[in-house]
């Protein structure tokens, strides 16, 4: 009786959790069925079973060169995110300066700030300045979305961490750029490898930012694949949504292989 | 167009500051040809853009026209952003964002100096926004239905609302955040019912009769899942793409004109002002007679250049203009909010 009494709760939350998974991912289980349907249109069940719109993918010549745009946005906006937040971070999580915070919550804004708007901003912003539509401002626009993504996690890992580390390295006669080579960079190493992965997947879903930067020769797999459904109902889409989530996975997979996700969330 | 290309930065930088600063301009430094950059929507839409518009103008000018893929209200703001140097040379509009642009001072009058083609363009067409563009595609807003499940169709809005609100059968229309609905749905059924522009009583009262049995799809898509899966038999829809999901395999599926007339939902097309003078002579393929013929094949929606014969598989489709509802765009701009206003207050979906 006492066991049963104990148990109970035991098995509702794993019913609870179970679920909890169909509920998020049966959604994406269809997309991933629709995508191998025989039909010439989007229809669950599928009368059939076909690879032939992942053929289309590759038909589609706009699918393929977004998608190279995507990935080169998200590098690229990656990169500098890190170029900008690491160093940012190292001063900004130590300061006592009364400015520090400021400066920090300005440069966190973009998150709580809907991306709708600072797309439509930053369009009129660099317009202004004469940078216009290109890939150098959907670069710009893109790393400051991300770089929040970077500064929240290296500066949560770089805060956490005792001076003496550092103190110690210097008081040893090391520079430094040798105490931020050999200790601080391997130490907030897994704040930088969570960061970049959160900005590089922000960047690379991101539509409404991309939306406003798009041009014969930058846009994004999400701009066209919008611009697509408007005007088409074949799964081709859905293909290419699993497509995606194949390659998110085959990342994640090589990410741990090399480095470990776990690493990624606990500092070392 | 003035700026640097994704290519000079990732690929010429082995610093990416330095890359940014000094990617070079490579469409100055290797402008061998004339270029301009042309919109438009993605997928079939594209392709039937390239096979019928660019195509015969990069064969008469030798020019390239890039083309840009996305939507309306992303292209108004990118030429608004920069009206003196605009990034795109052609636009293509809904009738509403062509009026806005047209208010902005944005683009260029249309005048058959300029395109000998719009001659052959009714100018109803060209007033409906403001004289700056003119509407060179169209489709109707009408009752699309299931032919295995509904065998005798609703032939007017009338009856389409009596029906649905006895529970005949489920529908599917417009939700409120469909950017379209005001016109397709609340103008087109008012006037139907006896309402307009000034009066949307009627639409409100008929939603408020049907609404036991009324779906909502907020994305074209949408309303072929809800049909495809049964959960509505009928609905208020396009007749192109309704024929376009027939084409592709849903055979199950036809449309008809309401005997009052399904709105007109038109597409603009506009240039610039600044933009490249070259735009002109894309914009006059545009409205050839044989390249309309070609894209109404392709995308089984009505064109307007007066010149064009339909295919036997069109004749049967097409509605012609005059028997539409051509609405009123201008006017509906301005009592559009209220009427969401009023949308999210009645019907809330």
């Amino acid at each position: 009786m006492r066991r049963n009494q104990s148990s109970l709760p035991d098995v509702a939350l794993l019913a609870f959790v179970v679920l909890f998974f169909v509920f998020m991912l049966a959604p994406i289980l269809v997309v991933v069925v629709v995508s191998f349907t025989s039909a010439g249109f989007v229809a669950f069940p599928i009368p059939g079973w076909s690879t032939k719109w992942f053929a289309r993918i590759f038909e589609y010549r706009p699918f393929i060169d977004a998608l190279i745009v995507s990935i080169e946005v998200a590098i690229g906006a990656t990169l500098l995110s890190c170029l900008l937040g690491v160093p940012a971070c190292l001063y900004l999580a130590r300061s006592r300066a009364k400015w520090a915070n400021a400066v920090m919550t300005f440069l966190l804004s973009p998150l709580s700030m809907p991306m709708i708007v600072i797309g439509f901003a930053s369009l009129f912003f660099l317009s202004a300045i004469g940078i216009g539509v290109s890939f150098t401002a959907l670069l710009i626009a893109h790393t400051v979305v991300c770089l929040p993504y970077v500064l929240r996690t290296v500066a949560g890992v770089y805060a956490g961490l005792p001076r003496s580390y550092e103190e110690a390295a210097a008081i040893l006669g090391a520079s430094p750029l040798a105490v931020f080579w050999h200790v601080t960079l391997p130490l907030i190493r897994p704040g930088i490898m969570a960061g970049s992965l959160f900005s590089f997947l922000t960047s690379f879903d991101n539509l409404p930012i991309s939306y406003f930067f798009g041009s014969a020769d930058t846009n994004t797999l999400p701009v066209v694949m919008l611009s697509y459904l408007e005007h088409q109902f074949d799964p081709s889409v859905a293909a290419l949504s699993t497509l995606q989530l194949l390659l998110a996975v085959i990342a994640l997979i090589v990410v741990d292989r090399i480095y470990g996700i776990d690493r990624m969330t606990v500092s070392s | 167009m003035r700026n640097l290309t994704r290519r000079s930065i990732l690929g010429a930088g082995t610093v990416m500051g330095a890359g940014l600063l000094t990617g070079g301009f490579p469409r100055f430094a290797g402008a061998q040809a004339k270029e301009i950059t042309v919109t438009a929507f993605g997928g079939v839409w594209e392709e039937a853009v390239r096979t019928c518009f660019v195509a015969p103008f990069e064969q008469k000018t030798g020019a390239k026209a890039n083309v840009s893929l996305g939507g309306p209200p992303q292209w108004l703001a990118q030429v608004e952003a920069d009206p003196q140097d605009p990034p795109v040379d052609v636009l293509i509009m809904t009738p509403d964002l062509a009026l806005s642009a047209a208010k902005a001072d944005l683009v260029d009058d249309f005048t058959v100096a300029n395109l000998p083609n719009l001659a052959k363009t009714p100018q109803e067409l060209t007033d409906s926004v403001a004289g700056k563009g003119t509407i060179f595609d169209y489709g109707v807003g009408g009752i699309t239905f299931n032919k295995e499940t509904v065998s005798q169709p609703p032939k007017s809005f009338h009856e389409f609302v009596d029906r649905v609100s006895k529970g005949e059968f489920v529908a599917s229309v417009p939700s409120i955040s469909y950017a379209v609905t005001p016109i397709m749905l609340i103008w087109a059924m008012a006037k139907a019912l006896g309402g307009g522009v000034d009066n949307v009583d009627p639409f409100f009262e008929a939603m408020a009769k049907m609404k036991d049995n009324l779906v909502f799809w907020g994305a074209p898509n949408d309303f072929f899942n809800q049909m495809s899966s049964g959960e509505a038999d009928v609905g208020i829809y396009f007749d192109g793409r309704t024929w376009n999901h027939y084409d592709s395999g849903a055979t199950w599926i036809d449309f008809l004109n309401p005997e009052e007339g399904g709105s007109l939902n038109g597409v603009a097309v506009q240039k610039p002002k600044n933009a490249d003078p070259l735009a002109w002579t894309y914009i006059n393929e545009i409205l050839d007679a044989r390249n309309q013929e070609k894209f109404a094949d392709i995308m089984n929606y009505g064109v307007t250049n007066t010149d064009v014969k339909y295919s036997e598989k069109l004749n049967g489709r097409i509605t012609p203009w005059q028997k539409t509802a051509f609405p009123p765009y201008e006017e509906i701009a301005k009592v559009r909010n209220d009427w969401v206003d009023r949308w999210n207050r009645e019907i809330g979906r």
